[in-house]
């Protein structure tokens, strides 16, 4: 290093860094800049500013539903995702990697077909149903295709290991020698947990919500496939209405509407978590 | 077993289909008028971009492109999945034996899947005249009208195409296309229902059925709005293929109410075959050319399911031949196409792939077994419609509405 620092030429060294940002700047701006300008000119023709009010009364049930339904999957995949989280990488061990590997298996079936696999599991006639009935859990007209559970449920299971990766990650790296401290200085083995490990562990968990509940605001696979006409979401009305041209203006205004409003919810989440390390 | 099964895409474009013309008994006794009806003045009038020849010869030359002028040359196709057949291309008698009789290589895609999006893509490159890399492209009635008004289409060259006579009587002369200047059907498919007689306890007739409160939650229909609204209007007693659009709306404001009572288990385009072969929908709004498929690929199934043109009435989608401008061999387009407006060719070809074949005559070359399928030949007496083209405003008025009722 100092001796590069030498022999380089030093009048060239401080655009090193923009050089080095530049492909990552060009593929920004070519693949997110562009085409998000281009929507948002898309979403001011024909109707101007008037398509976002518009396109927010009329679907305005279907937004609610969306982040109703992603953000129950994203509680759901924390109170499923931590604790599995916390098993890898505090009680791992040795199998630590094929526990991981475990969680990430099933993921090398593709998306689409992994949802197919669960109408199997779920339909009237299948498995799923039947012990349910038997148990009473479920009336005997009822099923699970075609709930807000199925849906709630595919976006857990499809998102699940987008939530646990991180939180193991930040589990795995906490020094264990905060824990010896915190046993040292009296504190009760859930005191411990809730002071040191739950606080060190919260940008995973951040890093994991984002990761589950934005993909699964805008997703319309476990809808359409799991869902029927009653579990709609926003993704769905997009991929079904973007092909005729009248409709492209409302639902790129919908689009931005989405975006908007995650952002807004990210911003007031990571000031509620208030956690530093997050931002 | 839930494989999203080859119908899947070509489901999405029939139910884009439905088609104004006025279009009925398509029945072997409707093809014999209807061969009356293609006069050869007609034929005349729609002379090609070439010239007026004599017509109906199997003369080579016209406006010097002569058949044996060809041979060497390659024609690009594109199309939608299972309109060929076993959807194999390199396989397919019909495509093998042109090229051996003409010469002519095929270059054969089964690419499209959905009207609008084929306009999304390739509307630029039309719109300015550039090829898109087909000689041939096969799309839904309703959109091949648009495309033919916004002058994207080239007209067949009448003098490699003197069996464009054959074609049926009913679809010969479209009011957006008279007398078939510029397109041509390729397959006739039929919007009905399909159902379990076991699980519905009985035989079912009617559209009304559908609405039937008795089977409320066992229902789906189509998300495709010229399906859904047309066989609606049609058990409502209206024409769909006339309107006008408060009839439209009537029919949309009865989905709707039903809807809202539960009576659907699901309103989807791609996934109601699914849910049919698991028996978790009893009732299904379904295209002709899946339930053949999936009683072919399921014979276990074959005698679960039943599917019927209702006595009101069915709908009919017609998926229609073009060539689109900048084509790069159009001589060669029109000969591919007149030769499986050859019936002889014709029969086989529409028998493997399950279609009512628009080519008159066809239905002689075909199995005894294929005579009797309803798939293929519908019964004589059942009505088929095609929905009314849309005048862009009404279309998406209708749309709209369609929409807010069913997904929204």
């Amino acid at each position: 290093m100092a001796d590069s620092e030498e022999t380089g030429s030093k009048p060239n060294r401080w655009h090193t860094p923009y050089l080095l940002l530049l492909p990552g700047l060009v593929a920004l701006v070519v693949f997110f800049v562009v085409p998000l300008f281009a929507i948002a000119k898309l979403s001011l023709q024909s109707g101007g500013l008037s398509n976002y009010p518009n396109v927010l009364n009329k679907n305005w049930e279907v937004i609610v539903r969306t982040f109703e339904f992603a953000g129950l999957a994203t509680i759901g995949a924390i109170l499923i995702g931590y604790p599995l989280a916390y098993f890898i990488a505090m009680r791992g061990g040795r199998y630590k990697n094929l526990l991981l590997a475990l969680v990430v298996l099933p993921f090398f079936v593709t998306y689409l077909v992994r949802t197919l696999a669960w109408k199997i599991l779920l339909y009237d006639g299948g498995p799923a149903v039947s012990i349910l009935h038997t148990l009473h859990v479920l009336p005997p007209d009822q099923g699970l295709l075609g709930t807000d559970f199925a849906v709630v449920f595919a976006l857990l299971y499809n998102f699940l290991p987008f939530m646990v990766l991180p939180i193991y990650v930040s589990l795995e790296k906490l020094d264990r020698r905060l824990l010896e401290a915190a046993a040292d200085l009296y504190a009760s083995p859930q005191r411990a947990f809730r002071k040191v490990t739950l606080r060190l562990s919260l940008p995973g968990v951040f890093a994991g919500t984002l990761l589950t509940f934005i993909p699964a605001s805008g997703d319309f696979i476990n809808a359409e496939l799991l869902g029927s006409d009653r579990q709609t979401m926003i993704g769905v009305i997009i991929e079904k209405n973007f092909g005729k041209e009248f409709f492209r203006p409302e639902l790129s205004a919908l689009s931005f509407m989405l975006m908007a409003l995650i952002l807004v919810g990210v911003l007031i989440y990571a000031k509620v978590l208030g956690t530093e390390e997050i931002a | 077993m839930t494989n999203s099964n080859p119908l899947d895409p070509r489901q999405l474009s029939q139910i884009a289909d439905l088609r104004t013309s006025r279009r009925r008994f398509i029945s072997r006794g409707a093809l014999v008028l209807g061969g009356l009806a293609i006069s050869p003045a007609i034929l005349a009038a729609c002379g090609g971009s070439n010239s007026s020849n004599s017509a109906g010869s199997t003369a080579t030359t016209t406006g010097g492109v002569s058949l044996e002028s060809l041979r060497g040359s390659s024609v690009s196709m594109f199309n939608w999945p299972l309109y060929i057949e076993a959807d194999d291309p390199t396989t397919s008698p019909t495509l093998l034996g042109f090229t051996d009789s003409t010469g002519i290589k095929v270059d054969y895609l089964s690419n499209i899947d959905s009207n609008d999006g084929f306009y999304t893509k390739y509307q630029p490159d039309l719109a300015a005249g550039n090829g898109i890399g087909a000689d041939l492209i096969v799309l839904t009635s309703w959109e091949a009208a648009s495309m033919i008004e916004q002058g994207y289409i080239e007209a067949w060259d009448t003098n490699l195409f003197p069996n464009k006579a054959n074609v049926l009587g009913p679809a010969a002369s479209p009011e957006w296309d008279p007398g078939r200047t510029h397109s041509i059907p390729w397959v006739l498919g039929q919007t009905g229902i399909a159902y379990w007689p076991s699980k519905v306890g009985g035989t079912l007739n009617s559209v009304e059925s559908l609405f039937d409160s008795k089977f409320k939650g066992k229902v789906t229909i189509l998300d495709e709005m010229r399906d859904s609204v047309g066989l609606t209007m049609l058990g409502m007693g209206n024409d769909p293929t006339t309107g006008p659009i408060d009839q439209e709306l009537a029919a949309v404001e009865k989905i709707k109410r039903a809807r809202d009572a539960g009576q659907f288990r699901n309103i989807t385009g791609n996934s109601y075959t699914e849910d049919l072969q698991l028996g978790d929908t009893w009732i299904a709004m379904a295209w002709s050319g899946d339930i053949a498929s999936l009683k072919a690929d399921n014979p276990d199934m074959a005698n679960s399911i039943e599917f019927f043109i209702p006595t009101e009435g069915g709908m009919q989608f017609t998926d229609t031949a073009m060539i689109p401008v900048g084509a790069k061999n159009p001589a060669g387009a029109t000969a591919l196409m007149n030769y499986i407006y050859d019936p002889a060719i014709a029969g086989p070809l529409y028998e493997a792939i399950n279609y009512v074949s628009p080519v008159s005559g066809a239905i002689d070359y075909m199995s005894e077994a294929a005579k009797k399928s309803i798939y293929i030949n519908p019964a004589e007496d059942s009505k088929l419609y095609e929905f009314r083209i849309l005048p862009p405003d009404q279309n998406e008025i209708l749309s709209r509405a369609f929409t807010e009722a069913t997904q929204q």
